[in-house]
């Protein structure tokens, strides 16, 4: 009976408690709460500090999976907001009250995605528990990871562009934290500085975007705005502009080209960190812009072409340099730039279901496969997958579990990754556009060639010797480290299940874009063409990687000019670091010489003639109070007998 | 405790208490300006020759300032329930012959400077512990300069803010030439005199022109918003005004004297320079070329919105090259009050009262910038950027400070500085897109300098000459820490910042300025 009264009483709450919203709330808040707890009372615990953060994780990710459930069971949109900031502007019509509102919403794909970003900090905090354990900084750590989990929960669960902003500068931030965890080290410096200041040219464009958007409807509900866009109210141009800007954001924050130079460097971050970054918040924010905003993309198919474009041409390039990098963190970055280019290529070919479930899915393997490098490489103390090799016997463990992550992400049947491209290329399919279809085909192509380089690399052959270094030292990890892997790994191979067998809960018919039916065609002749692409790498990579049948050295000989260009990324990082020193930074010099010799030159010129040959310029005395006062009260006897002139003149 | 409630002078209440007809006259805003002058010739009578006595002065001090920030808290706290135009009004008078009067009053444009100012004047006070050297001079200054800070902010009369403006101008004149850290002190301190005087003598014959010409012939800023004056004499007074101001905020070309102040004058007067002095320029735009003259401001949007996007582009791309943290920081501020004049110049209800917000967030975020800044160089025996690095791990709480409120100057969301340039740009984009979307690109270009400076001074590996610097000692962390926590505060919740009374202050502005 008081259990009864109790939850009676809850329910006349704040929230309607018990309401998917209530969830919501509770997923975003609890990191949060977390960072404030560490922050107020455990700064100097380490152990302390890493449990408050994992625990409100756990608790959180329980909240994602009952909005999950609810969801499932009554999928529907719903709101609940409060007002951030509002005053009346005096002027008449929509423009008379000006309101930043704020709040949390629920539906399926806020679901799925606060279940990916929950999920994946979740575990990556679990393998930190170990991973970090010699380490220094383990409190900064978590507090950056909560902070991380919050502004990717508030990305997610946003209801206006103005509060969609906000915290995608915050996980722009939190970014930077985490990518400059080892500060002490130059490189890690550089690549955090780099990952504020291009995702910073991202997230002026969204912001230019978002007022564009106010200016235009008067209002940053993405509600509201919802039916607005095809309104007539703004012109095709319009709103191309608008979705262009938007897109720009998620360029940034997704690592697309031209804005992609920032992802490779912030493999400088600590496994988990990298984890969070690749796996969660580059699909969590990018992709999930997108699909927020699919009714403006929607209503401007000139901009859908754009982001199809980008998205494919980053997809092919990502996956090009990720053949061509020997440093194994940045290898999986590449990676993960060219599948969120392929989840953007989808959503630009229509795609809107597949393309989240893409991004969904690939959350899972690329954290997984993230978490497997890190304790490789700190098993090996090199990142150099030449440098690597037969690790196979050494640590079997990390090997299976690298290998369901290689797999899932490469689309080896039946992993999830092989689901969500099928779901993408069947959706292809069922509208004739070849050019999308064979991008598709070629990028899952060579991530089933990369990945299995990779795998084959580290895993297969002898271990490579070098000075003072010992493999049969080399150890597996155990415990939490491998808790986290292991979870990863349960959720890379199975999130695709029910779309696999076609039954229960599936992804692409649970994630739809609101009142429209759901896009998703199956079709057998995707998933043949699916899993032959993705076999075909991995055959390609086994006879070359594996077997040494067909040593690389022999094939990259042939071609002299293409594989350097393939492994500095086209140059374009070169170039843009070329174009900040030399016409950036030289601007910067111009303006200072004019500041000191032009202006600063005629600004004490015309104080050296005014004041004469007594000029205080040139007279300079010694710092004597007394002849400073005679100077400003001579100074403001001149300005006494000024305004007597003029108020004689004036006759007042 | 009537005297906190904020009535109008002209109110009937008509309520049963007793004494309800009784108009207590509300002093507070003469206690906030003449406080610190009192307490400043008070200590003229301490002596100052040993260490106790110098110790005793700054308790001094530090009391009137703590008094004069108390009032205005509790100023803030009864302007919330404030219903007339202008607030803690006060009228005697004072040469009636002239036309003028003793006119106090504060609305919702100046009220939240005001009180950005008594709270950068205490940090200012309670950073002041490094100064030894002739201590009571020092402070008397410094005194004298809060009290011409805050006459300008609270007359509603031009002679009267005229007077105001002569005395913030001549205190940091001796407070540069004397205390200044470097050789150059003097000529800077001169050189800012020089524009300081300027911007006096056009400000007086601005005000001349105006009270000439008008039809009542009165110096009463109230009066005078509804007078309609000949086209011609509004836009030579415009431009007088404009001058007056432009070379108090400054704004390209004229901001070299200030940079070089920046870098000379001790850190809690260049905090309190950077952080509420140059604000008055900009609260003069707003009080007077916007809201006495939009008609004129309308006529020169083009030009005046080429030098908002100048001032806001240029010193931010000169802060690139520049080496010494001081002249640097000196730099992103010029930029950021750009926005002040870009919110100023669109003259929409949105952006002034983004202006407002930015205003203080600015000013919080440049006060903790500087005095953070002050505290690197003193430890680290250098101002060259170049010459830091890997500073996080000697001085962790100073890295976190800085970090917080070189975010904040980047308008990072949760911390003051969105609030206030967000709105900017929403009001402004309608006034002027393009104008807008470059002013876009500075905030890129400051996030670009503060970012890389971040890096350059805290990342990195500490070189061997830096091995034994120490934290912030729990002194500087007192004031920082204050100025950081309003940042969040207001960051955080702007609904404590921008109230119904700053936006309705606002639109009266406009509104009456049309005639």
């Amino acid at each position: 009976m008081p259990l009864t009264a109790l939850l009676a009483a809850a329910a006349k709450g704040p929230l309607d408690t018990w309401s998917p919203t209530f969830f919501s709330g509770w997923t975003l808040f609890l990191p949060l709460i977390a960072l404030l707890l560490i922050v107020t009372f455990t700064i100097d615990s380490r152990r302390a500090s890493a449990w408050i953060s994992v625990f409100f994780a756990l608790v959180a990710f329980a909240g994602a999976v009952v909005l999950l459930a609810i969801e499932l069971r009554h999928p529907a949109y719903r709101e609940h907001t409060l007002t951030f900031l509002q005053f009346f502007t005096g002027q008449s019509g929509v423009a008379s009250e000006f309101t930043l509102q704020w709040g949390f919403l629920a539906d399926p794909l806020a679901a799925a995605m606060l279940l990916m970003v929950t999920g994946v900090s979740l575990f990556t905090q679990v393998y930190a528990l170990g991973y970090l354990r010699r380490e220094d900084g383990v409190v900064r750590f978590y507090l950056s990871a909560s902070f991380m989990t919050f502004s990717m929960s508030g990305v997610v669960l946003s209801t206006s562009y103005g509060e969609l902003y906000f915290f995608w500068a915050l996980t722009s931030v939190a970014t930077f934290v985490l990518v400059g965890h080892w500060w002490q080290r130059d490189a890690a410096a550089r690549a955090a500085r780099k990952v504020l200041l291009v995702t910073q040219v991202g997230d002026i464009g969204l912001l230019a975007g978002i007022i564009y958007i106010f200016f235009r409807f008067h209002d940053l509900g993405f509600q509201a705005l919802r039916s607005q866009y095809a309104g007539g109210k703004v012109g095709q141009n319009g709103l191309l502009i608008m979705s262009l800007l938007v897109f720009a954001g998620v360029v940034g924050k997704a690592a697309q080209l031209p804005l992609h130079t920032w992802a490779p460097d912030s493999a400088e971050a600590p496994a988990p960190a990298a984890a969070l970054i690749h796996g969660a918040a580059m699909a969590a924010t990018g992709v999930y812009l997108l699909a927020r905003t699919y009714p403006l993309f929607i209503a401007s198919p000139r901009a859908l072409t754009v982001v199809a474009v980008v998205g494919g041409v980053t997809a092919v390039a990502a996956a090009l340099w990720a053949l061509a990098e020997d440093n194994l963190k940045r290898l999986i970055a590449y990676a993960t730039i060219s599948e969120i280019g392929l989840a953007v290529l989808a959503f630009g070919a229509g795609a809107f279901s597949a393309s989240v479930f893409q991004a969904f899915t690939h959350g899972w393997s690329k954290a997984l496969l993230f978490l497997g490098a890190g304790i490789i490489v700190r098993e090996l103390r090199t990142e150099s997958i030449a440098e690597m090799g037969g690790l196979w016997r050494r640590m079997r463990t990390t090997g299976v579990l690298m290998l369901i992550g290689a797999a899932a992400a490469a689309g080896i049947p039946p992993l999830s990754g092989f689901v969500s491209k099928d779901a993408i290329l069947s959706q292809l399919l069922s509208q004739p556009n070849a050019a999308v279809t064979a991008v598709v085909m070629v990028v899952t192509f060579l991530s089933g060639l990369y990945m299995f380089r990779m795998f084959f690399s580290v895993f297969a052959g002898p271990t490579v010797r070098r000075r003072r270094f010992e493999p049969e030292r080399i150890r597996d990890p155990g415990g939490r480290i491998r808790t986290g892997m292991v979870a990863l790994a349960v959720f890379a191979a199975a999130v695709g299940l029910f779309d696999l067998v076609r039954a229960g809960p599936e992804f692409v018919r649970f994630v739809t874009f609101p009142g429209q039916k759901s896009d998703h065609a199956a079709s057998l002749i995707g998933s043949v063409l699916t899993s032959l692409a993705a076999l075909l790498g991995l055959a390609v990579a086994f006879l070359v990687y594996g077997l040494r049948a067909l040593p690389a050295s022999r094939i990259s000989g042939r071609v002299p000019f293409v594989p350097p260009a393939l492994s500095r990324a086209f140059y374009l990082g070169d170039a843009y670091r070329w174009g900040t020193e030399n016409a950036v930074l030289r601007a910067g010099q111009v303006a200072d010489w004019v500041d000191r010799v032009v202006i600063d030159g005629a600004v004490d010129r015309v104080g050296g003639g005014v004041a004469g040959m007594t000029g205080p310029f040139r007279w300079a005395p010694s710092p004597r109070i007394p002849q400073l006062a005679l100077g400003a009260f001579a100074g403001l006897l001149l300005l006494g007998i000024l305004a007597g002139a003029v108020l004689g003149h004036l006759k007042l | 405790m009537n005297a906190l409630i904020a009535v109008p002078l002209q109110s009937t209440t008509t309520t049963s208490q007793p004494f309800a007809n009784v108009e207590i006259p509300t002093l507070l805003l003469s206690g906030i300006v003449w406080v610190p002058t009192i307490v400043a010739l008070a200590l003229l009578l301490f002596p100052d020759r040993t260490d106790a006595h110098r110790a005793r002065l700054r308790s001094v001090a530090l009391t009137a300032v703590g008094l004069v920030a108390a009032l205005g808290v509790l100023m803030w706290y009864g302007f919330r329930d404030q219903g007339a135009t202008f607030a803690y009004e006060e009228k005697r008078n004072w040469m009636q012959a002239l036309g003028t009067s003793y006119h106090l009053g504060v609305d919702g444009v100046s009220m939240p400077v005001l009180l950005l100012s008594t709270i950068l004047f205490l940090t200012a006070v309670l950073a002041s512990y490094r100064v030894r050297d002739r201590v009571k001079e020092y402070f008397f200054f410094l005194l004298l300069l809060e009290t011409g800070v805050n006459g300008v902010l609270s007359s509603l009369d031009y002679l009267l803010f005229f007077l105001f403006w002569g005395m913030q101008l001549v205190p940091a004149f001796f407070l540069i030439g004397t205390w200044g850290g470097g050789p150059r002190r003097l000529q800077v301190a001169w050189k800012y005199l020089a524009f300081g005087l300027v911007s006096s003598g056009l400000l007086l014959l601005a005000i001349l022109v105006t009270a000439a010409r008008a039809p009542s012939h009165t110096f009463d800023i109230p009066t005078l918003h509804d007078a309609h004056l000949p086209v011609a004499v509004a836009t030579l007074a415009f431009f007088l005004f404009l001058g007056a101001f432009a070379l108090q905020l400054p704004v390209f070309p004229l901001h070299t004297g200030f940079v070089d102040a920046q870098s000379e004058a001790p850190a809690p007067v260049a905090a309190v320079l950077a952080g509420v002095v140059t604000k008055l320029g900009a609260y003069g735009l707003i009080r007077v070329n916007l809201g006495e003259f939009q008609d004129v401001l309308h006529k020169f949007r083009v030009p005046l919105l080429a030098l908002a996007l100048l001032t806001i582009i240029w010193p931010a791309v000169a802060a690139l090259r520049q080496d010494d943290l001081r002249r640097l920081i000196g730099y992103v501020v010029v930029s950021r009050l750009g926005f002040l004049v870009l919110a100023t110049v669109s003259a929409q209800p949105v952006a002034v009262n983004g202006g407002v917000v930015l205003m203080v967030a600015d000013g919080l975020s440049a006060g903790a910038l500087i005095y953070l800044a002050a505290s690197l160089i003193e430890r680290t025996n250098t101002r060259s950027v170049r010459a830091m690095g890997g500073l996080a791990s000697r001085m962790p709480r100073g890295a976190v400070l800085w970090i917080f409120a070189a975010l904040a100057s980047i308008g990072l969301p949760g911390l003051a500085g969105f609030v206030g340039q967000f709105l900017v740009f929403l009001g402004a984009y309608s006034a002027d897109r393009k104008a807008t979307t470059i002013a876009l690109l500075g905030v890129l270009l400051t996030a670009g300098v503060l970012v890389w400076t971040i890096q350059r001074l805290f990342f990195g590996p500490l070189p061997e000459s830096l091995g034994s610097v120490r934290d912030l000692g729990s002194l500087e962390l007192s004031y920082t820490i204050t100025l950081v926590s309003l940042i969040f505060l207001i960051g955080i919740v702007p609904g404590f910042m921008l109230l119904d009374n700053v936006n309705f202050g606002v639109l009266t502005l406009l509104t009456r300025g049309t005639g």
